[in-house]
């Protein structure tokens, strides 16, 4: 059954929840292509997925780091171990193994959970550190145009 | 044994600890609602293929979600340079060997899931109100800046200058 997408998956920060939306479509995608019986399209949807996957850690980790969330290392190190895991998957898929019914229940159950308990928790942190950035600019902005146009 | 209810005391002030505390007592109800529904009313156990199926993708999420919150709880006491680090990973793994076994048996085919639940709840409860609670003062300290016990001190101090 594919995950759908629904609004109890949001976080609240659209950045991240527009890449989360594009993993659940990798993760679909996987499925699609054991439906296909295509080893070659699972192969090449299950790089995407990782390659997708590593760049939105990348990106949600400097996030929290910047923001000052104060799990983040454990939140990198969760990301560390689900990485790793995937790529086991991803090396058995490769050596001709049948691993998607298991893969995929990992992955969907793995992802909820995460954007559901741990990427939750750190919302508030990084949205006050948001909206802070954000007057910094207007202030900024703000005497610039008063200077330019006062 | 009974299904386990969640309270307040079991709680560390760590709110996405306690979440995932939380959750795993979650997976370890449904492997407990399953095989009592698969006991029946009279007592004969009857499992469907459906009840397996259910009970595989449980027993797995639970693993799954299980080692990541002891990751995330090793690198929490790490950060914080809890002096107990290395006993408290030493129990984790013995609890991971311990699931990760009664997961490979149950694959195999063994009826195992009511011992399953009751030893996770078990070991579960208890590890939380010994050895995680052991850590959370200190965790909360360097990592939220929570100083609970002089807090506590300082109100007594104003307290007590305020009601001599
Ligand atoms: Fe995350
Ligand atoms: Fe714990
Ligand atoms: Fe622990």
């Amino acid at each position: 059954m594919s995950l759908q997408w629904s609004s109890d998956l949001e976080i609240g920060i659209p950045v991240i929840d527009s890449q989360h939306q594009r993993i659940v479509e990798y993760i679909n995608g996987v499925e699609l292509a054991h439906q296909h019986h295509s080893q070659k399209e699972l192969l090449v949807v299950l790089d995407e997925l990782v390659d997708y996957t590593l760049s939105h850690f990348e990106f949600e980790e400097s996030l929290i780091e910047e923001a000052g969330y104060p799990f983040t290392k454990a939140h990198k190190k969760v990301h560390a171990l689900f990485t790793r895991r995937v790529q086991g998957y991803q090396q058995r898929a490769k050596a001709g193994e049948d691993v998607t019914e298991e893969l995929t229940h990992t992955l969907k159950t793995w992802l909820v959970n995460h954007i559901k308990h741990d990427d939750r928790d750190y919302t508030g942190v990084v949205k006050d550190n948001m909206n802070e950035a954000t007057k910094r600019v207007k202030a900024k902005s703000g005497s610039w145009m008063s200077r330019l146009f006062g | 044994m009974s299904r386990f209810v969640w309270s307040k005391e079991f709680e560390l002030g760590i709110d996405i600890i306690d979440h995932q505390h939380q959750r795993i007592v979650d997976y370890i109800n449904q492997i407990y609602d399953i095989s009592l529904k698969a006991q029946g009313t009279c007592g004969s156990v009857e499992v469907t293929d459906a009840d397996t199926a259910d009970l595989k993708a449980v027993l797995a999420s639970l693993v799954d979600y299980t080692l990541s919150h002891l990751a995330f709880e090793e690198a929490l006491m790490e950060e914080a340079e809890y002096p107990e680090l290395s006993e408290h990973q030493l129990v984790h793994r013995q609890f991971s060997e311990l699931i990760g076994s009664l997961k490979a048996r149950f694959d195999q085919g063994e009826e195992v899931s009511q011992r399953l639940a009751s030893v996770l709840q078990h070991w579960l409860i208890e590890h939380i109100m010994t050895e995680d609670k052991r850590y959370a003062e200190l965790v909360k300290h360097k990592l939220l800046g929570i100083e609970p016990d002089k807090h506590r001190h300082w109100v007594q101090q104003a307290l007590s200058r305020h009601f001599q």
